[in-house]
């Protein structure tokens, strides 16, 4: 048995046109899903209960279905609500759904390892509630936010080929129309899993950018000792930088 | 006509489930007086201070700032209701916060510390409010510190930065929480000493201290706290030398 490599040449406008809806469906939805998620986290730690609840309610839900069902739930519940949305829209939503509730659940996390001491300086001074969170909390929650972050951004570019069975022609669904007209599986599957591993590589690599960059004002406060400290005694995965 | 008292506390309540922390606690503090807070741990003074700006919400009874209420204020139809936000947090700058821990925030400088609150709830022009927090900190002799970031600064240099933060906001009354009890010995007696600066140029001031040192020769009253309540109260020499209650003369021999 030999690899034919041109298999993968000759599809290459379809593998093209995969990826790039897939980079497209990820996008979208790794961005609302962060959009919807400060809201939820911050309700979700809201003291009062109508306000939590809500909040604990909708983590809950999304996160304990598979996505395969969430999605076929959506694509075939929603009619029945008088909405009918192209199947790409649907993916794209239930994919920020399914997203938004992991990225709310770190939110929520790094807002809490944040000391509370540090509201409680940026309240007593003046600061309204969301000016603290904005110049306070952000700037410090970055460290712990964006290697969490990045791991379910991964996870939403993967969990983007279940959108094949809605026959949304992102890169997975693509892979099978080029494998049911060359009868070459391996090949194809090879070059699908290749250009994911690219698409990821580059998504982390976007992260630890943005991390250097935004992370970089709040690392300043950490001395160049408590920082080596910290990365040898670090509890928390770190991606490698 | 006279001025109103700086601060005037009026049946102060604060209960944490069960356990009553604050249990009615009426406070006049005149302008340009300092009052030193002792007592046992846990006998409800940190909660006390922490209750004066609202940090933690009091149950009942009333706090006001220069005749001003904070937090809670009378309500036409009889009683009292709660301030919007936004109200208390026009309020809060008035009153200067100093904690035990200091709560710098770490990815900001020192200057930056200091300016911040100026330039965003003053709206302060840059240049002048990082002049004047050059000159707070100049004062308190961290003049070549103003560039470093807290984690670089001694406990010591955080807690003056953290004095200078409050201070940039022009307040009218400081609360100081335990504010050497987190710092290493040799350097208690610098943040003593600007404190004492502050009270000789008139700041009014309310300080939970253990530091009876401190109270005696600064403190214009020293009240006794016990139990959530004002247990004694008095100028330092009447009240250290010649405690009334059992429990303030037991409370002053574990400092002997």
């Amino acid at each position: 048995m030999t690899l034919d490599l041109s298999i993968i040449t000759d599809n290459a406008g379809l593998f093209a046109q995969g990826a790039v809806a897939t980079v497209y469906i990820s996008v979208a939805a790794i961005i609302s899903g962060l959009l919807i998620a400060f809201p939820v986290a911050l309700l979700r730690l809201s003291p009062r209960r109508v306000m939590s609840w809500p909040a604990v309610a909708y983590v809950e839900l999304f996160r304990n279905i598979p996505f395969i069902v969430m999605l076929s739930l959506f694509f075939y519940g929603l009619p029945f609500f008088g909405l009918r949305l192209q199947p790409m829209t649907t993916g794209i939503v239930a994919l920020a759904l399914f997203g938004s509730a992991y990225f709310a659940e770190i939110v929520r996390g790094a807002i809490l390892s944040v000391p509370r001491g540090q509201m409680e300086s940026a309240r007593a001074i003046g600061m309204s509630y969301l000016r603290a969170l904005r110049e306070i909390i952000f700037p410090q929650m970055l460290r712990f936010f964006i290697p969490a972050a990045t791991n379910t951004s991964i996870s939403l570019v993967k969990e983007s080929a279940v959108l094949a069975t809605l026959s949304v022609a992102e890169l997975t669904y693509q892979g099978l129309i080029v494998q049911g007209q060359t009868f070459a599986p391996f090949e194809v599957f090879l070059a699908t899993a290749t250009i994911y591993w690219g698409l990821t590589a580059l998504l982390a690599a976007g992260f630890r950018t943005s991390e250097r960059r935004l992370g970089g004002q709040a690392q300043r406060g950490f001395s160049s000792r408590h920082r080596l400290a910290a990365r040898y005694l670090s509890l928390e995965p770190e991606p490698r930088s | 006509m006279t001025a109103p008292p700086v601060l005037s506390v009026r049946g102060l309540r604060k209960s944490f489930g069960a356990m009553t922390a604050v249990a009615g606690v009426d406070l006049d503090v005149e302008a340009g007086e300092i009052v030193c807070i002792i007592g046992p741990s846990g006998c409800g003074k940190s909660t006390f201070l922490r209750c004066i700006n609202y940090l933690e919400r009091p149950d009942e009874g009333t706090v006001r700032i220069a005749g001003d209420y904070i937090g809670r204020e009378p309500a036409a139809a009889g009683g009292t209701r709660l301030q919007s936000a936004r109200q208390l947090d026009r309020m809060r700058p008035r009153v200067g916060l100093v904690f035990q821990q200091f709560h710098l925030w770490p990815h900001l400088s020192a200057l930056e510390n200091v300016a911040r609150a100026p330039i965003r709830l003053r709206g302060v022009d840059r240049s002048e409010a990082e002049a004047q927090a050059r000159a707070l900190l100049a004062r308190f002799g961290l003049a070549a510190k103003a560039g470093r970031m807290p984690a670089d600064l001694s406990g010591g240099e955080k807690q003056r930065v953290a004095i200078a933060r409050a201070l940039a906001m022009k307040p009218e009354l400081m609360l100081f929480d335990e504010p050497t009890s987190a710092l290493d010995p040799e350097v208690v007696g610098d943040v003593l000493r600007l404190m004492k600066e502050l009270a000789e140029e008139g700041m009014t001031m309310v300080v939970v201290t253990h530091e009876l040192g401190f109270a005696r020769k600064v403190a214009d009253r020293i009240v006794f706290f016990d139990a959530g309540r004002i247990a004694e109260m008095g100028p330092p020499d009447e009240l250290i030398d010649r405690p009334r209650s059992e429990r303030l003369r037991l409370f002053l021999s574990h400092f002997q």
